[in-house]
């Protein structure tokens, strides 16, 4: 709050018309026209705004509406737009200091009404003996209305008031006032009020498992719960994913329909052969049907990079490629949307969550589904971690880009398992161990970046006629394999890291010694 | 914070009815905002009902020795403030020439608002002198209503010539029409067909309106008593209009 603006709680015993009764047994006040204010908090479907402590709010009241930025959502500092309505992309927000700010937070994803709260508002003005205003306060009840299927109901009621230049002795007098009734002031926004209500606290969208396994559960009722929790990252993308804009609900659907396939691949004998036999086909042909969009995004996101590198009719010619793409991504978007509205595709999904609620019972002891997960789990990582190695080991500066291709999807493997079963590890040790992967796995994935780089330059080229251009572009190529070549150059210091004795033991007494 | 100065070497052209309305638009925005009242009739202060005195006295203010946040008066409005007129303002030049840097002395006396209000309007009496100086070198923008005749565009020439001649040539103005007759032939046609060494004028236009006559006698701005008027659409239509020019659609608040 600036100096000289305070507000306060109004507590739930008292009334709003109490309050006014006090605060006219000793000022002469005027009650002014009641008026409505509605404020909507956008956010990114994963909270990107929440999470970087900033807010974005779109303000209406009688006059002009705006937006309103903070860069710290608990500060009264913020940036002021006069916009009617909130962009959905960044590229629609003007260029403004504003948009600065929130572009490397909000970066492609699209913004959302995410909280909603309406206020009905009493301005109440103190008067002194010449009729001259002296104290300026408002009377705001909040109401919320937590999801569309709840009634609307008031989250609290604040009064906030500003001194009026000139009249600061008033004013005091009127914190004193304040002070005899005993009120508290009011410390966080309504923002975070009104999402506790909403029965999720902000940031609750995480595409991390986060799950509680038992370490003498049975293997089918822990991959059970894996599955379940990936079903649920497949649902919350699904409505973001049909309307096709935004590209990360594709993607964290992508990802969630390989890592479930993954469960059904890697672990063998687990699950019963109808369902892997019915389910693994399913999930195959989302992979099949998602990929195509989803590797046009890629290109597309790449391909600004190239711009500024190019000449005017080079220019012109990324331009069109890029029209063609998104001519193209349309046809395969359309394709993908009609998948995911089907009655086929809603029914699967259905019945594949009916077997996943379903509770584990009369398991045979000796059935291989019985077995307790953490046999399964230590086994598994074991397994794959030897594999890595088996992989890695052999690569030298010469052998070809396929085996580092192997290797990368090996670790995507392990990093995969290792995180399914996070839970039943020390937290500490195995984060240590997923973090060295993860450090291996960057440059096995910038390794891989470039091979889609150019793999895309090379789509282009042949896509252009000019011959100017099909020489920028090879040139383009040749220093983007140098890049490749630089990334390649690194892989072995990770690596080193990954493979060292220390690291090998570590893995060892977790996974294999422990038990 | 911004400063607009509404400006003309000529009395009597709609400066205050300007610098009163403007004001209150951009306070409806959501925005702090102060507006000056320089001119020691105190045409503007009698329009927000506040007393044209400043305590202590206006030399002391303009000479820094009392406090410029003691003077500021809240109005009938939210987030609009009045710094008001006082009569000694009428030897405004006298005490500027005392100081030290009179140039630079109206600006120096708003920085302790810096962060406090996103505009301060400065309503300007009819001349030029070392005060009207200090305003230039103050703004950030100078407004200038003209009325569309022979004589008005004449002086706007001089204004022009002054700030060309004295180092103001990139100092940004803004004319724009004000107690435009559209029965008049000769109003229609300089409204429509701006002279070129007008550059930049404002499409919008204040027509000669008898609201904002009446702005004396309910004490207020148009927009308040009269919303839907002409004039009050007018004001409103501008206001939008200097804000994209000045791209002022965003401001930092607290
Ligand atoms: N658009 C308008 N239509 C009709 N009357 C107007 C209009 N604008 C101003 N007036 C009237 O003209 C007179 C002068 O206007 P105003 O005080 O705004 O001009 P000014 O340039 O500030 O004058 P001064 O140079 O004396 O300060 C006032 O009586 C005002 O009511
Ligand atoms: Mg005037």
């Amino acid at each position: 709050m600036a100096k000289n603006q305070h507000e306060y709680i109004l507590p739930e015993t008292s009334s709003t018309a109490d309050f006014i009764a006090s605060l006219q047994s000793i000022f002469t006040i005027r009650e002014e026209h009641e008026a409505v204010i509605w404020r909507t908090f956008y956010d990114t479907f994963d909270w990107r705004l929440f999470n970087q402590g900033a807010s974005l709010e779109l303000y209406k009241d009688q006059t002009s509406p705006k937006v309103y930025w903070r860069a710290d959502k608990d500060s009264a500092r913020k940036i002021q737009l006069g916009l009617s309505s909130v962009p959905r992309f960044i590229d629609h927000m003007p260029r403004s200091n504003l948009r600065k700010q929130l572009e490397p937070i909000q970066k492609m994803r699209e913004l959302l009404p995410r909280i909603k709260l309406k206020i009905k508002r009493q301005p109440i003005v103190v008067l002194n003996d010449e009729g001259r205003i002296i104290v300026r306060l408002n009377v705001d009840e909040y109401w919320f209305r937590p999801a569309k299927t709840r009634a609307a109901h008031v989250l609290g009621r604040r009064v906030s008031s500003k001194a009026v230049k000139g009249y600061q002795e008033n004013y005091d007098q009127y914190l004193d006032f304040i002070q005899q009734l005993e009120l508290r002031t009011a410390p966080d926004n309504m923002l975070k009020l009104a999402l506790a209500e909403t029965g999720h606290s902000a940031g609750d969208y995480t595409t991390k498992l986060n799950l509680l396994l038992d370490t003498d559960e049975p293997l089918i009722a822990a991959l059970k719960e894996i599955l379940a929790r990936l079903s649920e990252i497949i649902h919350q993308n699904t409505p973001g994913t049909i309307r096709g804009e935004d590209t990360e609900y594709l993607h964290d659907y992508r990802v969630a329909v390989r890592k479930t396939r993954s469960v059904m691949s890697e672990i063998k004998d687990a699950l019963p052969p109808d369902i892997v036999n019915t389910y693994g086909k399913f999930f195959s042909m989302l992979g099949k049907y998602t990929g195509p969009v989803r590797d046009i995004d890629v290109y597309l996101i790449k391909l600004d990079k190239y711009q500024k590198n190019l000449s005017k009719e080079g220019k012109k010619q990324l331009k069109a490629f890029k029209l063609h793409l998104q001519e193209l991504r349309k046809e395969k978007q359309a394709a993908l949307k009609e998948t995911l509205k089907s009655s086929e595709y809603k029914q699967a999904m259905k019945s594949w969550d009916e077997y996943l609620q379903q509770p584990v019972e009369n398991l045979d002891e000796n059935s291989p589904q019985a077995r307790p997960v953490s046999t399964v789990a230590d086994k598994l990582v074991w397994e794959l971690y030897q594999q890595t190695l088996e992989q890695g080991n052999v690569i030298t500066p010469e052998s070809p880009a396929d085996d580092i291709h192997t290797l990368r999807k090996t670790c995507k493997k392990l990093r995969y398992v290792m995180e399914f079963f996070q839970s039943l590890y020390p937290a500490r040790r195995i984060r240590e161990l997923i973090l060295v992967l993860k450090g291996l796995q960057d440059v096995l994935g910038d390794f891989n970046d470039y091979a889609v780089h150019i793999d895309m330059l090379k789509e282009f080229r042949k896509s252009v006629p000019e011959e100017s251009v099909e020489k920028a572009m090879t040139a383009m190529i040749k220093e983007l394999k140098k890049k490749q070549a630089a990334v390649r150059a690194g892989f072995a210091e990770q690596y080193a890291q990954y493979s060292s004795q220390d690291h090998i033991d570590e893995f060892r007494e977790i996974f294999v010694d422990s038990r | 914070m911004k400063i607009i100065a509404i400006y003309n070497i000529k009395g009597g052209v709609g400066k205050t009815a300007t610098a009163v309305n403007l004001a209150y638009l951009a306070s409806t925005d959501g925005a702090n905002t102060l507006l000056w009242d320089l001119d020691p009739q105190g045409a503007t202060s009698y329009y927000y009902k506040v007393k044209p005195k400043v305590k202590g006295g206006g030399k002391k203010l303009i000479e820094g020795k009392s406090d410029i946040e003691d003077a500021v008066r809240g109005t009938d409005y939210e987030d609009l403030d009045i710094l008001p007129a006082d009569f000694s303002y009428r030897n405004m030049d006298l005490f500027l020439d005392q100081t030290k840097k009179p140039q630079k002395r109206l600006r120096k006396l708003l920085q302790p608002f810096e962060d406090e209000y996103d505009y301060v309007f400065l309503d300007c009496p009819p001349s030029i002198s070392s005060a009207s100086e200090a305003v230039f070198a103050a703004s950030d923008v100078l407004l200038v209503p003209t009325i569309p005749t022979t004589l008005s565009l004449r002086t706007y020439k001089q204004i022009r010539k002054f700030f060309h001649e004295n180092g103001y040539a990139e100092m940004k103005i803004l004319p724009f029409f004000a107690m435009v007759d559209r029965r008049k032939q000769m109003h229609r046609l300089i409204v429509e067909h701006p002279p070129s060494f007008m550059p930049g004028t404002l499409r919008s236009y204040i027509p000669y309106a008898s609201e904002v006559e009446k702005m004396g006698v309910h004490r207020a701005p148009v927009g308040v008593f009269a919303g839907r008027s002409r004039a009050a659409v007018s004001y409103r239509n501008m206001w939008e209009e200097v804000k994209e020019d000045l791209h002022l659609l965003e401001s930092e608040l607290e």
